[in-house]
């Protein structure tokens, strides 16, 4: 448990400690925010002032948050996996006595902690800003968006761990990443909310993982008071988490390298 | 015309070099264009469920992510180190080209093939021949419209990068690259103010999407010309501000291949 605790905290000090890479995700983030929301806005006033019940101001505060979730992290954080199985790098890691896949996830989570704080707080002023002054349309459902988040990042962070260790039995698993983000950003509700699906891909999105990642904390910032959006999220981090240390298990018996 | 035959010999080793692992090649085209794909179905899915806004529809954003692909596949993907200049300058990989009797900008463009965006270039081509309602007239003023649209992008990147020389920090240059092919993806009328003038000066992502487009559907004289004028000073911004950086560059002399 220590091993884990000096691996996140380790990771959060390196990460606060590269102000260049912060200010990129923060102007990234920003850039995103302005754009994507500026989107939805003129789509809702386009569209009698909602759209699929969402106000322009709650699409503001869904966006800046849905984005929040998904910047703070790696991005090619599942290349970068498949990169160290492929190229055998891992293998130095499996001398360790701790959990390969824990001390992982336990480092991306320090990883993206102060990313997250960052962006989170930036984006409650940038969705402020941008929605004219209007607060969060519900600031209790805002509340439990915070540890939302967290589970969001640590749900994304456990699937992209057994998504990526197919690279111990295919090695070139790099491009998969792109595959998977799609996912976060149509059936996770990144881009748009999961309602404006068609109703079929809806409950479909609904069944999948990815909305665990950047849904359920936007549509609770969005102003929507629903705590078992949380139970939701924990049940897929348990099942993903069992899955990525199952994965790697057997990946790491079947692992040959040579030389070193 | 010796310079220009040894840089289009580089460009053809790095072609080859980037052919050689035809599994990787094929996956990574492959991949951009499950991404690419991924947009249409999250604008197609936009448009279905708000309908037009501001005299925009899915058909009119086809077509701007015809022109967008093909132009930022065309730039990222044979001249890959357009996105790179930054990092190349910061981390001091430019001792290589810099001795060669080419010239350093030209050859550091054509140097890298980056396979992914190839996926881009032929996505864009395809999206243009099955969505752009192609004519023969169309079909010209869309690749003209590429051409240009590359070379702003190309500038816009390049003098991006060099702010590295002086700052020491490529921090601009990723924010520029990020920045730009996020705004250009997008329907400029959605913006308005200070952000629509933005997309027309600073960052130009306007001209690199959102006006070939236009002109393809309404072609304008003045609008075109006005088009070719940004590119020819992105361009020269580009070129000038590289050149200007170079006399900054300094390096441990690791020789590296940029």
């Amino acid at each position: 448990m220590k091993a884990f605790r000096v691996a996140v905290v380790t990771a959060a000090q390196r990460v606060l400690a590269e102000r260049g890479g912060l200010l990129v995700s923060l102007g990234f983030y920003l850039a995103v925010v302005s754009v994507v929301t500026s989107l939805w806005r003129a789509a809702a006033g386009a569209h009698g002032g909602t759209v699929v019940g969402y106000s322009a101001v709650a699409l503001t505060w869904y966006i800046a948050t849905s984005e929040a979730a998904t910047v703070s992290l790696n991005i090619r954080l599942i290349e970068d996996i498949g990169n160290d199985i492929a190229s055998g790098t891992i293998v130095a890691e499996l001398l360790r006595p701790a959990s390969v896949v824990g001390i992982r996830v336990a480092s991306e989570v320090g990883r993206a902690l102060p990313r997250l704080a960052i962006l989170s707080l930036s984006g409650a002023v940038a969705a402020f800003l941008l929605s004219g002054g209007h607060g969060p349309p519900d600031p209790a459902a805002l509340l439990l968006a915070m540890p939302a988040l967290v589970l969001a990042i640590a749900v994304n962070l456990v699937a992209q761990h057994a998504f990526a260790g197919v690279a111990f039995w295919i090695r070139d698993a790099r491009s998969t990443w792109f595959l998977y983000q799609k996912f976060v950003f149509i059936a996770g509700g990144m881009l748009l909310p999961i309602e404006v699906l068609p109703h079929g891909i809806e409950r479909a999105a609904r069944l999948l993982p990815f909305m665990a990642m950047a849904y359920a904390p936007a549509r609770l910032a969005s102003g929507h008071f629903e705590p078992t959006l949380l139970l939701v999220q924990a049940g897929w981090l348990a099942v993903l988490g069992a899955i990525a240390v199952a994965v790697f298990a057997a990946g790491e018996r079947r692992l040959q390298v040579v030389g070193g | 015309m010796t310079a220009a035959r040894a840089l289009a010999g580089t460009q053809r080793a790095a072609m080859a070099e980037a052919w050689a692992n035809r599994r990787g090649f094929w996956t990574q085209v492959i991949a951009m264009v499950v991404n690419d794909v991924a947009w249409i179905a999250f604008w197609v899915l936009f448009f279905h469920r708000v309908g037009a806004i501001r005299g925009w529809d899915s058909s009119k954003v086809l077509l701007l992510l015809a022109v967008l692909t093909t132009s930022a596949g065309l730039v990222l993907g044979m001249l890959g180190n357009a996105r790179r200049i930054g990092r190349l300058a910061v981390e001091g990989d430019l001792d290589a080209a810099l001795a060669l009797p080419v010239p350093p900008l030209a050859y550091l463009l054509v140097r890298r093939i980056d396979t992914t965006n190839l996926g881009d270039l032929a996505f864009g081509i395809v999206l243009f021949a099955v969505a752009g309602h192609p004519t023969p007239l169309r079909t010209l003023v869309f690749a003209a419209a590429v051409v240009v649209a590359a070379t702003i992008l190309t500038g816009f990147l390049v003098a991006a990068g060099s702010v590295a020389f002086f700052a020491g920090r490529n921090e601009a240059g990723e924010l520029g690259f990020h920045a730009m092919l996020m705004f250009a993806s997008y329907p400029v009328d959605v913006f308005s103010g200070a952000a629509k003038a933005l997309l027309y000066t600073v960052v130009p992502a306007a001209f690199v999407s959102a006006v070939p487009a236009r002109l393809i559907d309404h072609f304008d004289g003045r609008l075109a010309a006005t088009l070719v004028g940004v590119a020819a000073l992105f361009a020269f911004g580009g070129w000038a501000l590289f050149t200007a950086g170079l006399r900054r560059y300094t390096s441990g002399a690791v020789w590296t291949r940029a």
